[in-house]
């Protein structure tokens, strides 16, 4: 599952690739706080799980007040009891843009957690219980967000931008037999910006 | 954007690093041994049940301990696997271990010999006893007897079902849960039903019967468990985990969160049972024998109240997963192939314990081992693991 999985990301990403040549490639980093959780619950939540993504995207449409886009990111978690999680995902993202530079954002996605305990394991070899290396856990990992952004230069249509967004997500399978799947929610700060930026018209 | 994210970081380090605990345990810290001299190898059935517990443990639990009563057999303990993986020390009877809910059994004795001693009657509303603000929000909370409470037929709903709870428990694995914290997660939830019209089985009945006990005595409960038995009846291995949480003796619990048979120590994740008298129970396979002993033989509480407690009523929704079963005061009756059994299990988390009398043969048995949840259940608290248990026994 892994595999294809992560086929299908890379092939996602590729087309999206060969599109967005026309385009300025924006550059988003964040960093979340992320916590075990049935989403829309609980907003701030301790102790905290820190992590960081960074990306880019591609924009499908974009009007006067709406932004249509696919983002493909990377990211890390910390959860010092249990994991560090590495993953990769792609969204597909909405922003409905005020004039007044505040835009409200919405995005549904999909992904790969790779997670390796952060305590020793140990794995039940030959009839008894050994110390072995950590090859992690896969999950299929699948999102959805909603936030504000805020465009610095809100006239400019290749603003830097701030953001905070709430993502709800889901890891699957979890504990197969025992939890099938397991909710999470991060909250996340960041800003994206556009490096290779054309005078705008 | 700089002060932004400093501070941000800054906030991140100090949550992430004012917390620890100690994992680091020395072998030595297990030393134990009992007061008595051990004959279980001298038992004539020793051979079966050391293969038993062998057999348990190769299948993938970390270390089980276990004690088996027979009249004419004597008294058997055993051990195997290990008490800790990570210092390679050998599970031994005599150590001790988290035994979970199997403290509603301690629990109920308390309420009933506060029965016996004229403090309270069992038909009291559990409100006459509990602050406003405890109850507040937990429907049925104000409609219950304490006998409800203690069979489960309350309908008050269990705090522990509740997925924010579990889902917070998760998220904050060593956090030590006050009761109110706890009953927070009852509040604002439907009952299951009218009281005295079904049973289910509700953790949040017996935090309220742990501050009853309190509003009676005056005392913190765990103190009376220790005034009203553990001192009385020499369980000198029986603590609860509030006067010490996590004991540097305990063996180390272990968790199969991902259900792969890859374990990782949990010892010090079991914080939602330290101050409630649902959980929180520490133990031996020894003591908890000869409390169950004493329990049936009539030495704890008196023959009206062991009645009381042993008048079982059953759930109208069959789990055909498990033994025909019916809920008594703080125990369970259970219909297996070798007759009724009157048992009550425990989870905390990286620990699971049963224990079962069986009053046609006056058979006790007492089973507690260091790991849990994922694949690990199906081999100790699983009907067929019990039966397996009990085939060999019988």
């Amino acid at each position: 599952m892994k595999q294809h999985l992560l086929f299908a990301l890379a092939a996602t990403l590729l087309m999206q690739s060969a599109k967005a040549q026309k385009h300025p490639m924006p550059v988003t980093i964040s960093i979340f706080n992320e916590a075990t959780a049935i989403p829309f619950t609980r907003f701030i939540t301790t102790p905290v799980h820190p992590g960081l993504q960074a990306g880019s995207g591609f924009t499908y449409k974009e009007r006067n007040h709406m932004h249509l886009f696919q983002t493909f990111n990377i990211g890390y978690i910390f959860h010092s009891k249990l994991y560090h999680g590495f993953f990769v995902n792609t969204e597909l993202g909405y922003d409905y843009k005020f004039n007044f530079g505040l835009n409200i954002k919405a995005s549904a996605g999909i992904g790969y957690l790779h997670s390796f305990t952060t305590q020793k394991e140990y794995q039940f070899e030959n009839g008894s219980y050994q110390s072995g290396r950590d090859k992690g856990n896969s999950r299929a990992i699948f999102s959805f967000g909603t936030g504000l952004g805020y465009r610095i230069q809100k006239n400019k249509l290749y603003s830097p931008e701030i953001f905070m967004m709430y993502q709800s997500w889901a890891e699957y399978p979890y504990s197969p037999g025992f939890i099938p799947l397991m909710t999470h929610a991060n909250l996340q700060l960041g800003t994206k910006l556009f490096m290779h930026q054309k005078k705008d018209k | 954007m700089k002060q932004i994210t400093s501070g941000l970081l800054l906030t991140i380090l100090i949550f992430t690093s004012c917390r620890k605990e100690d994992n680091s345990n020395s072998p030595a810290s297990y030393n134990c041994n009992f007061s008595f001299s051990d004959s279980s190898t001298a038992n004539i059935n020793n051979t079966k049940y050391n293969k038993l517990l062998t057999e348990i443990t190769g299948s993938g639990v970390p270390g089980i301990v276990m004690s088996i009563y027979k009249p004419g057999d004597g008294l058997w303990l055993g051990a195997s696997g290990k008490a800790d993986l990570r210092n390679n020390v050998a599970m031994k009877p005599c150590h001790i271990t988290r035994m979970g809910s199997t403290v509603k059994t301690f629990t109920a004795v308390t309420i009933l010999k506060l029965k016996e001693e004229g403090k309270l009657q069992l038909d009291d509303m559990a409100a006459m006893y509990l602050p406003a603000w405890a109850m507040h929000n937990i429907a049925n909370a104000d409609k219950a007897t304490i006998r409800q409470l203690l069979n489960h037929s309350s309908g008050i709903f269990n705090y522990i079902r509740n997925a924010q709870f579990q889902t917070a428990s998760l998220n904050d694995l060593i956090k030590e849960w006050t009761p109110d914290e706890l009953l927070a997660y009852a509040r604002g939830k439907d009952p299951y039903f009218e009281p005295g019209t079904d049973t289910y089985y509700s953790n949040t009945g017996y935090v309220f019967l742990g501050m009853i006990i309190e509003k009676i005595t005056g005392k913190p409960f765990w103190q009376v468990f220790q005034e009203k038995i553990f001192t009385p009846q020499g369980l000198t291995a029986t603590s609860f985990a509030a006067t010490n949480t996590v004991p540097a003796n305990i063996v180390r619990g272990y968790v199969d969160f991902y259900s792969n048979l890859q374990v990782t120590d949990a010892t010090y994740f079991s914080g939602w049972d330290y101050y409630t008298a649902d959980g929180g129970l520490i133990s031996n396979a020894y003591d908890m024998n000869i409390f169950m002993q004493r329990l049936f033989g009539g030495n704890i509480i008196n023959a009206a109240s062991l009645n009381e407690m042993l008048t079982t009523i059953a759930p109208k929704k069959i789990d055909t997963d498990f033994f025909p079963i019916q809920h008594g005061l703080g125990i369970f009756k259970i219909s297996t192939p070798y007759g009724d059994a009157y048992m009550h299990s425990g989870d905390a988390i990286g620990y699971y314990a049963t224990i079962a009398y069986f009053p046609a043969t006056r058979t006790t048995i007492v089973w507690a081992v260091n790991g849990n949840y994922g694949k690990i259940d199906q081999f100790i608290s699983s009907k067929k693991a019990m039966e397996k248990i009990f085939a060999t026994v019988f």
